[in-house]
């Protein structure tokens, strides 16, 4: 058990919390894991903090279970696993440490939120590729972590990216640095010559943030991360196209990325834009939703410091060319929501309440990658077993989002319930298992394993799984980063 | 050290009479080392066993694809994997291929044409593996270093296949990360099948589109193959500046405006090698070239998926080296010229004329990275190489570098070399020196360290000491010692 005034002199009596109620809000998330109450809740200042505790956690073999993202919290990914652990709150950790516009990134401590980067990097003519709509207490260091799929897929050139550099406390307590940012000379000196932390590979034949990235606080705590930025646009035409095959959408939005037309680019069914653009429950939602069609494609063509007018005007025309050859027409606005509204959404974080809590104030999401053609195969199983255990497919919410330039997509499927109804609570549940696995059968791709699928997934994998383990033994010795997640 | 007959007949066995080799008459045909046995796997499960009895007898081995350069401890068992040559798919749809390592570049690439892509082929050329990591010509938009790879087959140290990403999990090639932690993360060898233990033994790679014809329409007879026309909504110049800020102010602008196809910034000298056929015709092209521009420079190909979507990158292309001082060397816009350039800088044919052909031989100093950054330093490191060429010891180039955007200016690859008479030991020794002295500058002004030739030693403890972790790393894949180290092999 880890002594209280031990912690204390490492962060500050103020920043330890052993108090019942606040452990209670870290031993259960929205996800089906089990609810497990951490011995006490830590918020380090800094690296030197978390340092200091992690050489600690070795020494009396405790548990340290990071978070950076305030709640609520959706995957489970943040609640111990076993007994004891102390909780390292990040969100203390919240300096904006550089933007910088000529290089396009930002640096960040792993307290920042989208909502509070989003305007420091608009001040300097720069912008984010961010996730759907993330909520508001999201971290932008726990979304690079995670490998969140981004709604600009045409800058998304790795699927590590935007995440460039990062500082590290592994499991051992030892400092790192990744790419760019390991040397020579300290980050500052770095600045000094007109560095900054921006090429990700490295140091050597390694890109050790890749081992970082989908680790679930794992291998270490990451203490800050630099990201790749884009350039504000000068002009912004957005629109929409709606369809009731999703699979004429996708194969428009392949053309739109591989001729690196367009920004903003994803497809949504009727349920999941209408949860987004309701003002008033239920009747709006209820409104909105009966006049879209199935799915809608939204993408937005963009000009920058040159002739902007021009380039929008040239590739509004190529894309006509598009659009005509695959029967489908771009529109301004779809079932009374305007494409201009949507830009404007999925530029910043959700509005409260968090879009997916909205419908039924629970949502359990089923995400996995995959590549083009089979998508419409996976969406038909989905459906089908949505059917077999009674959850309305039209209550399910479905985001479709290319990745990495066009070489597949991330497939979300957002099940809406309410929490205070076990019955529908629990048939969620035995959903949400169920399909992970008839998925994965059907080639469904799970490559963020998290909550109570996560043994399932990895064990498709052995070996992928055997060399983890031989990386786990060198960054995490004692197993103290988060036992019990991935395959640790 | 032969192998003795009882091991010889094992991997023989594996691979039949005909494709292993121990004659000492023939082996050095390779590199210069003593190889205990070439072994010559046709697939995966060939090399799985091949390495399986590696480890059995405690033998070293390393493999090679197109096998250009290497460095081979004494005793290794040489795979040569150029019977694994096959492209396994072209995958349009979702723009990736899957190689095996002994495909090259070019013949991928001649596929992919067909299809209306591309992918990034390394300056080393076109007949190298395709599946390398490394940079290119063409890093602007196909990126580059190790972020091309998606999923890969991998044979570890021990014998192990283990499939990364989607194909381990789903048997498809579409992404390399995951589940969890990527396995990336080491799977990227300065040159696969390079210095990561192991063999890589197939690989899937991003493919971009290519705006050009199915077929480039060669002419001419070698060394001086050309266009018969500039294709359609394609273009290529060489624009020189006054400055080297302004010269970079011009290329951060076009990176920002996502217009170039290809944006090189090869210097004055490597023009001239490349549109030149012989040394003598190099010289006078280049004392010529050299009063023609106004400083440093760089060459472009401007390429439009449309006629509007050229026009408008034209255009912006015209503002931007206008706004910088910019001015168009006058030969490249000769359409033979031009020709000449574009073809050889898509094709990736231009490297080897740039570095062997005047001297004989050269020494670089490669950074991948921040552009502006390397730059800073690649000045510097330029005007250290004036002395060598005062004293005749190096080719003259003016004291040039050279370099490129990456993702459209998002990274960057900055290079410099010096071209000299590899008979000559006196220049052989300046240019060592010179390499030295300016990497050890980098170190000391915090620009970069050397990975290149450096020692992982001697480099690791300015990395965050990384090199301790990769030595860990190391010693868990490889309990046997059986994966040599040994620099990047192209």
């Amino acid at each position: 058990m880890i002594a209280h005034e031990k912690l204390s002199d490492i962060v500050g009596a103020a920043n330890v919390s052993c108090e019942r109620t606040t452990l209670d809000e870290y031993s259960r998330d929205m996800s089906f894991v089990n609810t497990v109450r951490p011995a006490c809740v830590v918020k380090p200042r800094n690296a030197a903090d978390i340092k200091q505790l992690v050489k600690l956690a070795n020494e009396i073999l405790t548990p340290l279970v990071p978070v950076s993202s305030g709640s609520p919290h959706f995957r489970g990914d943040t609640v111990p696993s076993i007994g004891g652990a102390v909780i390292v709150d990040l969100s203390k950790m919240k300096r904006i440490i550089k933007v910088d516009r000529p290089r396009r990134v930002a640096i960040v401590e792993p307290g920042v939120t989208f909502g509070e980067l989003i305007p420091t990097a608009e001040k300097e003519g720069l912008r984010l590729n961010m996730p759907l709509l993330p909520r508001k207490s999201k971290a932008v260091i726990g979304s690079l972590l995670e490998r969140e799929p981004v709604i600009m897929p045409k800058y998304q050139w790795d699927i590590s990216d935007p995440l460039a550099c990062l500082e590290v406390i592994f499991g051992t307590g030892d400092e790192f640095r990744t790419g760019q940012a390991a040397g020579p000379g300290t980050v500052e000196e770095q600045w000094a010559v007109g560095g900054v932390q921006k090429a990700p590979y490295g140091p050597g034949i390694a890109s050790w943030h890749r081992l970082i990235q989908g680790a679930q606080g794992t291998m270490g705590i990451v203490t800050w991360a630099s990201m790749r930025c884009e350039i504000l646009p000068s002009l912004e035409e957005p629109f929409v196209v709606g369809s009731s095959n999703p699979n004429t959408l996708l194969e428009l939005a392949y053309w739109l990325i591989r001729l690196r037309m367009v920004n903003e680019c994803f497809i949504l069914n009727n349920t999941n834009l209408a949860a987004i653009f309701a003002k008033k429950w239920p009747d709006d939602y209820q409104d909105i939703k009966a006049a879209l069609p199935a799915w809608t494609l939204f993408y937005t063509a963009a000009g920058y410091e040159y002739f902007p007018e021009e380039r929008v005007s040239a590739y509004v025309k190529n894309i006509s060319d598009i659009t005509q050859r695959l029967g489908v027409e771009a529109a301004k606005a779809v079932g009374g929501v305007s494409a201009n509204e949507i830009l404007k959404a999925v530029q910043r974080p959700s509005e409260e309440p968090y879009w997916k809590l909205r419908y039924k104030g629970g949502c359990e999401d089923i995400f996995f990658l995959t590549i083009n053609d089979k998508l419409g195969v996976l969406i038909e199983a989905m459906n089908d077993l949505a059917i077999k255990f009674g959850y309305p497919v039209i209550d399910m919410g479905v985001y479709i989002q290319p990745i990495v330039q066009g070489t597949g997509c991330h497939c979300e499927f957002n099940l809406f319930y309410d929490p205070g109804n076990p019955g529908e609570l629990n048939r969620v549940r035995k959903l949400s298992i169920s399909a992970v696995k008839a998925l994965m059968a059907k080639g469904a791709f799970f490559s963020r394993p998290y909550g109570e699928s996560a043994r399932m997934i990895l064990n498709r994998d052995a070996a992928t799984v055997a060399v983890l383990k031989k990386f786990k033994k060198i960054f995490d010795p004692n197993n103290v980063m988060n036992p019990g997640k991935v395959c640790f | 050290m032969a192998l003795s007959k009882e091991v010889y007949k094992e991997f023989e066995d594996v691979v039949g009479e005909e494709n292993i080799c121990d004659d000492p008459a023939i082996m050095p045909a390779y590199f210069a080392t003593e190889f205990a046995a070439v072994i010559l796997p046709k697939d995966t499960a060939k090399v799985q066993a091949i390495v399986k009895l590696c480890n059995k007898h405690k033998l070293k081995f390393r493999a090679i694809s197109t096998g250009w350069t290497g460095v081979f401890p004494k005793n290794t068992i040489l795979l040569d994997l150029r019977r694994m040559n096959r492209i396994i798919e072209i995958n349009e749809k979702n723009m990736y291929a899957v190689v095996e390592p002994y495909v090259i570049s070019a013949e991928l690439q001649a596929e992919l044409f067909k299809r209306g892509l591309n992918f990034c082929i390394k300056g080393a050329g076109s007949n190298c593996s395709a599946m390398l990591r490394g940079h290119g010509h063409l890093d602007q938009t196909t990126s580059a270093d190790d972020r091309n790879h998606l999923a890969i087959e991998w044979v570890t140290p021990e014998g192990e296949i283990v499939r990364l990403g989607s194909l381990g999990s789903s048997d498809e090639w579409f992404c390399g990360d995951g589940p969890g932690p990527s396995l990336r993360a080491i799977i990227s060898s300065a040159v696969p099948p390079g210095v990561t233990p192991g063999v890589f033994t197939k690989a899937a790679i991003k493919l971009y589109h290519w705006p050009g014809p199915s077929k480039l329409p060669v002419v001419g007879k070698s060394p001086r193959y050309t266009l018969r026309e500039i294709p359609a909504n394609m273009m290529a110049r060489y624009y020189s500046f006054p400055s080297v800020e302004k010269m970079w102010q011009a290329e951060l602008k076009i990176g920002e405006s996502e217009i170039a196809y290809e944006l090189m910034g090869f210097n004055a000298s490597m023009v001239a090698s490349n549109i030149t056929t012989c040394n003598e015709e190099e010289e006078e092209v280049f004392r010529r070239i050299s009063q023609e521009v106004q400083g440093p420079g760089f060459f472009v190909i401007i390429a439009g998926n449309s006629p509007e979507d050229f026009a408008y990158k034209k255009k912006v292309l015209e503002k931007i080296v206008s706004d910088a001082d910019g001015k168009s060397l006058k030969s490249v816009e000769d359409p033979e010229i031009e020709g000449i350039l574009l073809c050889q800088c898509v094709r990736i044919s231009a490297s080897i004329r740039e570095t062997f052909r005047a001297g004989g031989a050269f020494n670089s100093i490669p950074i991948m990275g921040q552009r502006d950054l390397t730059i800073k330093w690649a000045i510097g490191a330029g005007e250290a190489k004036k002395p060598l060429i005062k004293k005749g010891l190096i080719v003259d180039d003016g004291g040039a570098f050279f370099g490129w955007g990456v993702e459209q200016g998002h990274l960057g690859k900055t290079e410099i070399f010096c071209r000299f008479d590899p008979l000559n030991p006196e220049a052989k020794k300046a240019v060592e020196e010179w390499r030295k002295e300016q990497c050890a500058r980098a170190v000391n002004e915090r620009y970069f360290a050397d990975l290149l030739m450096a020692k992982i030693d001697e480099s690791g403890p300015s990395l965050s000491n990384y090199h301790l972790w990769w030595r860990k790393i190391v010693k868990e894949l490889d309990p046997n010692s059986v994966s040599p180290e040994g620099g990047p092999l192209v």
